[in-house]
This record gives structure tokens, sequence and C-alpha cells, in this order.
């Protein structure tokens, strides 16, 4: 087996509040190929955004620590390191885009200078340079009258503008991997599908690896190659975009699946919340996350958390009705409780 | 940008003309009228002085002619000090208090800025506990205190270097506007530091620094591109209020250290009801200030770009 | 993965679990917005503090005069400028009787050429000189510092013109402590000499049995004698340069500066809300032009058109203006609170819950009741708090440049103002009222940091 892309493995990050330490992220593990696109799906507050800022520095520390696990670029550890070999982890190895581009970028400084920031920094290119490849950029992602537009502030752009002058800045060093946090949730619809038609052809191009944080199950489907599914800080389930969305392993992506609109007709009138809400992180539940919501759950859900059980190939779920001793195990999951089986 | 120029210099001319009717009004306002002092001793003086300054005439016509001469520049004649015109005491004395006051704003805006800055950086480490102590110490203290502190350290330094570091009291040289133009802005140098440390410690996360980290920048390129010009926009919009606080408080200072500025003349010509002194001073006051604002505004205009481009 | 297993799967641990009893039970409970503040405010150990310390000046204010029941305007003439802790010790001696400027049988040796006639006390300091070869004249001075080289003798009290011994009684003024008396040869013109004497007496405060009953430091049936000692009136913070206490005169002060410091503000920023509200409520043109004047009110020089406002007020210097610089802040001060609701209120306006409660059928009075009012309310009680330490300011800079309250009536600003004029030799005079007036407004300002922290307002312009 090859060294992946990049390796994330048994990651906890915590942090300091008022009313206590909040467990945010509790033992993480993925890995993504040169190329592939993984999706990381969760609700708000499950730790995927948490996940993700932990492996490039940027939680603030204090409140937040990394208090175990590790995460490896190519086989080597970049938590806490800014460089590997004379190469900049953050924005030339890696590059990130966020959620808000109406705040994620400085509104007094302009689009231009901005994209050429990371270029005068990392590459040593002149201002001139910087500024002219800035330009070339904004045109690739397909900004029009990119020179004129090279010169104006955030406030003259609209939401999708600043996304895709988000992405040219990221790109700017032709990273390996490019981290998108939530990147269309803030833009309406019909912008979200350009946005992301963006990445994708990005992507084919330049050969980079992409991690998709989101809550859209559409923009997974429409995305991804792997799936990870957060809950509470943990991944409960794991695996090819197939494997999760057609042979679902965990109730929590399936309850996800339920509440999520669809166009098919029969389906219409059947979106269905999950009912409860997530546990509270400052004190964890013992047993399973999900259990006090899950309408399968059981004796043991309570009593212990449960591990990650292999469903297939490359598919895991962290669930008990998984595990190789559970009478439920081969039955395809339902939306409902006990009483359907 | 232009538009906004022009619109804040009507606005400013605006104010300044209310400014002058408020203070008409106020001093008109005044129960019994400004010769009823032993100043007038016979009718015929009486009659002589109304007629001097205009105080026959019926208020209406009095106020078109007093608007009039500021229009023209001329705040009159005192009524205490025979034939020296009001024009000659603010020219006189208004020098001073504006050299007192840049000098003190400057104090309060460079160190305000800088040990912002630095409480930011330090937060809740000794840096931070100590500046903020310090703060805390310059925000409740009133400037006489500061004043009469500065002057009581200043007796005692000459003291005991048996000569004279700095004057004590006076004006004339650059060591005699130091410590005073120190102790005028200190409050408001305490005020600066906490607009800016908080200004900083927002922005420092804020979602873009963010995106300054995730690019890779080194700190000090995001302290100084990122942190620094977003965080003194809030400093520079209470600049113009801070000019206004530090040029009144500049009478407490100008009686402690017995420095010949307007503010010392203002006082004492309300405490001799010199009538034409006190409206001639606050409008001109009032005018300065005024411009002080504006000019500030547009020094905003100019640095942030979403002022300046619209 | 990470969790390893620790026992035996049994069947029954597949068993189902009982129904969903906690699925909303893992919440925490849930807190009322003002509670939630109560308990942040109470967590913030230096907003506590301040807490209590404004309810000690309340109680200083209130209480105090009940329980320290000394005149603030009686002058304690043996007592002038008296330091906290000073020696209230005072001898009883004879009344005072003339002298003939002879050597009393029991009087001290001379030294040198300069001597005393009798025993030094407050009563009178009695110098005998003999002559100095080659003087016309002397000239006697008295300083209350050591003579240095640099010659400084003090303060001349007398000029005699004849060359032989003289004598002088200094009854000048004199409190306890050690005098410096320097005789000067005087040539024929009168002019300074370089020949000079200095003489260092110890002078104690003495005190006759008359002044003792008067001032009735002492039980009426205490029998008295000369060479006993009395206590004079105890002052805990000592004196002022008319023999006033200064703890009674912080206390009268403290009434006035807070009263001022809390009504005016209490008065303005209820304008302020009045105003801010009525123009957010009403809108259009007519909210334009209200604001527009707020505006220009802000604009007018504050402490100028306070100055202004004593001016119109018909306060000379000397009276009292408590009541006229309230009326002035009031007058000037409204605006920023005005400003402040009437943003609140227009942002309340917009939010989704305000359109909700409409689309429900909520009337007005019941939008203002149970939205607009307690969510304009934590910004409110925020702009009071810090309304409170600006008054103080302005009362203390007004009654310090003699245009606020005057004497008699004390304030810790006329207090200040007093006090600087004896700052060098008596540095508790200033210190004391400015103390007090530091803490009140590091109190209030502290008080406001938590309550804003507290109630999560928002407010840049007052930080």
């Amino acid at each position: 087996m090859t060294t992946p892309l990049l390796q994330v493995s048994d990651l906890h990050v915590e942090f300091d509040t008022y009313g206590g330490t909040v467990k945010a992220v509790r033992g993480v593990d993925f890995s993504i190929e040169a190329g592939r696109t993984l999706a990381i799906v969760g609700e708000s507050g499950c730790g995927k955004s948490v996940t993700v800022q932990a492996m490039m520095g940027l939680i603030p520390m204090p409140p937040g620590r990394i208090t175990r696990g590790e995460a490896r670029l190519r086989g080597e550890n970049i938590l806490g390191v800014s460089s590997l070999g004379g190469r900049e982890v953050r924005g030339a190895e890696i590059g990130m885009i966020f959620q808000d581009p109406m705040s994620s970028l400085n509104p007094t400084m302009s689009i231009g200078d901005q994209i050429a920031e990371p270029l005068i920094v990392h590459r040593g290119y002149s201002q001139a340079q910087a500024r002219a490849r800035a330009v070339a950029l904004l045109d690739m992602v397909r900004i029009p009258e990119a020179s004129r537009r090279a010169r104006q502030y955030p406030f003259e752009f609209s939401g999708g503008m600043l996304q895709r002058a988000m992405i040219a800045m990221a790109i700017s060093c032709k990273p390996t991997l490019l981290i998108a946090d939530e990147p269309t949730t803030a833009l309406d619809v019909t912008i979200q599908a350009q946005i992301l038609d963006l990445l994708r052809d990005l992507q084919n191009e330049t050969g980079m690896a992409l991690i998709l944080i989101t809550h859209d199950l559409g923009v997974v489907a429409r995305m991804a190659d792997e799936v990870a599914v957060m809950y509470a800080g943990r991944i409960v389930e794991y695996g090819s975009v197939e494997d999760v969305f057609y042979r679902s392993s965990h109730p929590y992506t399936v309850g996800l699946k339920a509440a999520m609109p669809s166009n098919d007709p029969e389906r219409q009138h059947e979106l269905r919340p999950i009912e409860g809400s997530p546990p509270d992180l400052f004190s964890p539940p013992v047993g399973c996350a999900y259990a006090a919501r899950c309408p399968h759950s059981m004796q043991i859900c309570r009593q212990q958390p449960a591990g990650l059980f292999g469903v297939g190939e490359a598919h895991l779920a962290r669930c008990w009705l998984q595990h190789p001793a559970s009478p439920h195990r081969p039955a395809g999951l339902t939306l409902g409780g006990h009483g359907h089986e | 940008m232009w538009q906004y120029t022009l619109k804040r210099i009507f606005q400013g001319i605006i104010t300044i003309w209310f400014i002058a009717t408020a203070t008409f009004v106020a001093m008109h306002s005044v129960p019994g009228d400004p010769l009823s002092s032993e100043r007038a001793t016979t009718p015929a003086i009486r009659a002589n002085l109304e007629e001097r300054y205009g105080l026959n005439k019926p208020i209406l016509e009095q106020y078109v002619l007093y608007i009039g001469s500021f229009l023209k520049g001329d705040f009159g004649i005192s009524f205490t000090q025979r034939n020296r015109q009001v024009n000659d005491i603010i020219r006189e004395h208004f020098p001073v208090s504006a050299t007192l006051g840049i000098l003190a704003v400057t104090f309060a805006a460079l160190g305000g800025v800088l040990f912002g800055a630095l409480t930011a950086l330090y937060r809740n480490r000794l840096p931070d506990t100590i500046i903020m102590f310090l703060v805390i110490l310059g925000i409740s203290v009133p400037s006489f205190v500061f004043a009469a502190l500065g002057q009581l350290l200043l007796v005692n330094i000459n003291n005991l270097l048996g000569f004279s570091l700095l004057p004590v009291a006076g004006w004339g040289t650059v060591g005699h506007m130091l410590i005073p133009a120190l102790v005028l802005g200190m409050s408001t140098m305490a005020y600066v530091t906490r607009l800016m440390r908080s200004s900083m410690l927002e922005i420092i996360h804020s979602d873009y620094i963010r995106t300054a980290k995730a690019k890779g920048l080194p700190a000090a390129r995001i302290f100084t591109r990122h942190e620094l010009r977003n965080a003194i926009l809030p400093v520079v919009t209470v600049l113009g209020p801070a000019i206004a606080t530090i040029t009144t408080g500049g009478f407490v200072v100008e009686l402690v250290f017995a420095i010949p500025g307007l503010g010392r003349f203002f006082v004492q010509a309300v405490q001799q009801l010199d009538y034409t002194v006190i409206m001639g001073t606050t409008v001109f006051y009032g005018a300065f200030l005024v411009t002080m604002v504006i000019l500030v505004d547009l020094l905003y205009g100019w640095i942030d770009p979403r002022v300046r481009v619209q | 993965m990470s969790n390893v297993m620790n026992r035996e799967l049994q069947p029954q641990d597949f068993a189902p679990a009982l129904a969903l009893e906690d699925a909303h039970g893992l919440m925490r409970p849930s807190r009322s917005y003002w509670q939630d503040a109560w308990w942040r405010l109470r967590r913030n150990r230096r907003a506590l503090l301040s807490l209590w310390i404004v309810l000690g000046l309340l109680a200083f204010a209130l209480l105090g005069p009940a329980l320290w029941r000394v005149d603030p305007a009686r002058q304690d003439i043996d007592q002038i400028s008296q330091a906290p802790g000073a020696d209230r010790s005072a001898i009883i001696v004879a009344p005072y009787q003339p002298w003939n400027g002879l050597a009393m049988a029991d009087a001290p040796m001379q030294t040198g050429v300069l001597g005393l006639g009798d025993a030094p006390s407050s009563q009178a300091v009695r110098v005998l000189w003999d002559a100095l070869p080659g003087a016309s004249g002397y000239r006697l001075y008295r300083n209350n510092y050591p003579i240095d080289e640099e010659g400084a003798f003090g303060l001349p009290i007398v000029d005699v013109m004849a060359s032989g011994g003289g004598h002088y009684e200094d009854r000048l003024n004199l409190r306890p402590g050690t005098y410096y008396y320097t005789l000067v040869a005087l040539d024929e013109f009168g002019g300074l000499t370089q020949r000079f004497e200095t003489l260092t007496v110890e002078v104690p405060r003495v005190i006759t049995v008359e002044e003792v009953r008067q001032r009735a430091l002492v039980p009426d049936n205490q029998e008295l004698a000369p060479g006993d000692t009395v206590y004079l009136a105890f002052h805990p913070l000592g004196t002022d340069y008319l023999g006033r206490d200064v703890l009674a005169r912080l206390m009268s002060g403290a009434r006035v500066s807070l009263f001022i410091g809390i009504v005016a503000p209490l008065l303005y920023v209820l304008l302020g809300v009045v105003y801010g509200s009525a123009a957010g409520f009403v809108g259009g043109r007519l909210d334009q032009v209200m604001m527009r004047f707020a505006d220009f009110v802000v604009a007018l020089p504050f402490l100028l058109f306070m100055i202004l406002f004593q001016v119109v007020f018909g306060l000379g210097p000397g009276q009292s203006g408590i009541i006229p610089m309230m009326v002035a802040l009031v007058l000037l001060q409204w605006p920023a609170t005005a400003r402040l609701v009437r943003g609140q209120i227009l942002q309340i306006r917009q939010e989704a819950y305000i359109s909700a409660s409409r689309l429900l059928g909520a009337r007005t009075w019941y939008l203002v009741l149970r939205h607009m009012i307690p969510n304009t309310l934590g910004v409110v009680l925020v702009t009071l708090t810090f309304a409170v330490p600006n008054a103080i300011f302005t009362e203390a800079f007004l009654s310090f440049i003699g245009m606020g309250v005057a004497p008699p009536t004390a304030s810790w600003g006329s207090m200040s103002n007093e006090g600087l004029a004896t700052m060098l030799t008596h540095p508790h005079e200033l210190m004391f009222p400015a103390i007090f007036i530091s803490l009140t407004v590091l109190a209030f300002n502290l008080l406001g940091d938590g309550l804003r922290d507290a109630l999560d307002v928002r407010m840049r312009s007052l930080e």
C-alpha cells in the first residue's frame, strides 16, 4: 500500500470555554489520495470544520488545543509544522477556502493584492509579477475583466465572485490539496453550481486532491469520491460515495438522507427531521453519541462506544448494529425503529 | 470622494452656523444685560456703550449683524479689555492652545495605537496586564490630578537633579510643552489603547485573518498588512471627538501649568462676564472643532476604501 | 479502531434499548436572558468588586454623615491643613501675656547672638538678639525649611533699624513644628549684608484652659492646670486649609458629586431613550429632521457650552450651580443615547421575529413592551453605567476651574480645586477628593464593562 497524500489519524481537539471543556473532535481518522475528492458531511457543530482547521493550525490556541493524533502529508507530520522541505504547508502545499467569502477577505486590501500575496511570500515573485499572475488567476476562475477587477476591493464584488477570488487565491501556489470548508453554503443555488463546476474543472486541470466539507448531501453526491459522515466529533460512517449513499450502514446516515429534500415525486412528502438534538460535547455520553436519537438503539449502545466495524470493502460504520455478533447485521437499515423489523 | 468631501464641508458650515446661533441665543437669554454691572455708571455712559456694542438694536438685527460680522471673521471688541479686538486675543493665544492640543493628540494617537496593539498581541500576559492596569488608571483619574501630579513630579525631579530638567510652568520652548501635552493626552491615550485593543482582538479572530493564516503568511506580515490597518480604522473615527475633548480639556492643563492659551482666557472671560470674548471664543472653538472632525472624516475616507470608492 | 473491546458481548446487549427517554434530556437547562446575564456578571470578579465599591460609595454618601457627625463647614482653627494622623496633643498654658522684651528667668540659654525670651509655643515665639558688629539694623526672617547654601531665609517678618541688640515677638500664624529664624545684619542704607545668624526653634502646640472649655475638648467637670496635655478634635483624614474636617467634607461632597453623577445621567439617558425611540418609531422625514438636530447638538463643544450655561443661569463665580449643571448636562448629553436607541429600534424593527409577531396579529404596544423595550434595555443600562463617570468628570472639571459647585458647598471637584493651591505642602487636601473621584469613575467603568460583556451588548462608541 502506498502512502496516501494526506493521512489523519486519531485526531482529538478540545476547547476551553466558560462552561467547561468542549471535546469537539474525539478521534478522527481519514486519508485521501492525490487527485481524489473526500467529502466530510455532518450537521453544524459535529466537528467537521474543526478537524480541518486543526490540521491547518487555524484554531486559536488557547482556548483550543490538539490533545492527540497526527496528520501526515506524504508521510510527513504537518501538525505544528509550518514548512516541509522548504515548501510552506499552508498556502503552498495546501490551499483552503472558507464558507463566508464576504468576511473571509480583507476589506481594506484590493482583491489582486490579496491573491498576489502568497506568490510574493512563498514563490518570491516581484510585486509586478505577482499582480500579473493574480490577474491571470482571476481569469482562470472565470472572472470577467480580470485586470480591472483585480484593482477592486471585496465590497465591490458579489458573493459568488468573492468565492471565485478566494479559489484563485487558494490555488495560486498550485497546492496538491485544496480544502473547501462549506464553499457554497453562503451562496445562491445557481452560483453554488457554478462554483462546484469550477472546483471540479480546476481539479481536473491541476490534479489536486479536494477535501470538501459540507452539510449538503446534494453537493456530496455531485462531487465526492469518498465520504466521511461525522457526528458529535467522530466519523460514524466512511466509504465510497456509492457505499455511503446506497448501502448506508449507520442510522445517522439514514436519518440524514431522509431529512434531505428530494426530487423523487414519491418521497416529496417524506421530509423527516431527526428527532432530538446532538449531545452536549461538554460531557459526551458514555456509549454511542447517537444512541439517544437512534431508532435502533440497543442496550449496548448506552453502555459502550461503538468501534468502526467493516461493512464492506473500504466501507466502515461506527455502529453496534454492524458488530460481527449483532443479530441485525445482514439486514439493510431502514428509517424506522425496531417495530419495522 | 469629491461628492463626499463637498457634502461634509456643507454639513460643517451648517453645524458652525448652528453653534453660532446657539451661542447667540444662550448669551442673549442671560438674565439682566451685559452692562448691568458697575461698568455703566451713568445713563450717558450706558447709552454710549449700548451704541458701541449695538445692544440698543432689535434682537433680530443684532443677530443679523452678529452673523454678518462672523462671516467677515470679525468677533468684535472685548468688553473688559477696552480697545482690544477679540480677533487679537484669539490670534495671540489660540496658537498656544492648538500647539498643545496637536501635540497631545499626537501623543494619544501614537501611544494608544502602539500600546493597544501590544496588549492585543500579548493578551492575558504580563505586558497586557500592566498596560491595561495603567489604562484603567488613565481613564479613571481626572486630568487635573494628572496635571497636578505631573507638576509635582517635575518639581521633585528638578530638586533631585539640582537643575531644571524641564520647566515647571510657563510657555515658550519645547521643554515647556512636553509634560503638559503628555498630561493632556493621557486619558485619550488610555481610551485609544482600549479601543485599539478591542478592535485588534476582534480582527485577530476575524475570518480574513484566518484566511491570511491559511495562506501561510508570516505573522509579521499578517500583523502589518492585515491586522494593523483594519484595527486602526475605528481609532481614526474617534480622533475627531478626541480632538474636541483634548482642546477643551486643555483649560485645566493651561490653568495648572500657567500656559497662556485661549482656554485660560476663556475661563477668565467667563469669570469677568466678557460677553464678546465668550461668544467669539465659543464660536471660534466650535468652528475649529468642526473643521477638525471633517478633516478626520476625510482622512478616514482616504484610509478606508469602502468610503473612498463610493 | 480506537475502541478496545473489553468484554464479550452477550445477546441481551443487542436487545432494543428502552424508549427515547432522554433524547431531549441531554440538553442543558435553559436560562432567560437576564438570568444568563446575571450569571455572567457574577463570574466577572472585577465587575462584582466594582458593584460592591459602588454600593460602598453610596453608603458613604448616604449613611456616612449619620455616623460621622461633624459639620463639614465647621472650621477648626487650631488644626489647619493637618495631614491625617498628625499629632493632636496640646499643652495647657496660661493665657497670653504681653511681653516686655526681657528674658525670663527660666528662659533657655541664648545661643551665640540669637536667643529666645522664654519657652516658644504656638502662642508666641519671642526672639532676642545681641548687637552684631558693624550692623546698622536687622531683618528677621522665618522659614519652614532649613537654611541651605543658596540662603533662602524665608518670610521676612520684621526690620529693626537700630544698631544695638533687640527683640521681636512672633505671633504670626504659628503652627506646631520646626521654624528657622534668621537674623540678617543691615547696612546703614537698609541693605542686606552677608552677616547672619540662624536659630532653630521647636514650637509645641499650646492651648489655654479657656480655649479648651470653649471647644469642649474635655468634659466640663475635668480639672485642668497648665502643663497638662489635652487632645484636639479628631480628624481621621485631616483638615483642609480652613481647618474643616476632610472626611466630613468628602461625605457631603459625595452627596453632591454622586447626585450629579447619577441623577443627571438618569435624566438625559431617559430623554435620549424617549427622543431616540420616537424618532426610530415615526421614521421617515421627521426621523431625519430629529436626527439632524441631534447631530447639531452633538457638534456643540461640550465643555464650552457647559460653562456658557453656567453663565446663562446667571451664575457668577461663587454661586453653587448644582441644578444649572444638571440642566446643562441633560440639554447637551442626550443625543448619544438618542442615536443609540434609535439605531437599536430601527434594527429591531427589521428583525424577522418582529414581522413574525406582527403576522401573528401583535399590536404595536405589544411589540414595544414585549420586544423593543427588553431588547434595548441592555444597551440603555450599559450606556447609563458609562454615563455616570462622564458626569462625575464633568462636575469635577467645572468645579475645578471654578465654574461648577462653588464654596462653601463641597463637591469632590471643588475640594480638588481648593487642594491644588496647597498641593506642594499638604498634598492630602488634593489627594483624598482625587482618589474618591478616581475610585468612583473606576468602579462605574469596570461595572459598565462587566455589564456590557454580561449583556453581550456591542457598542464600539462607548468602549
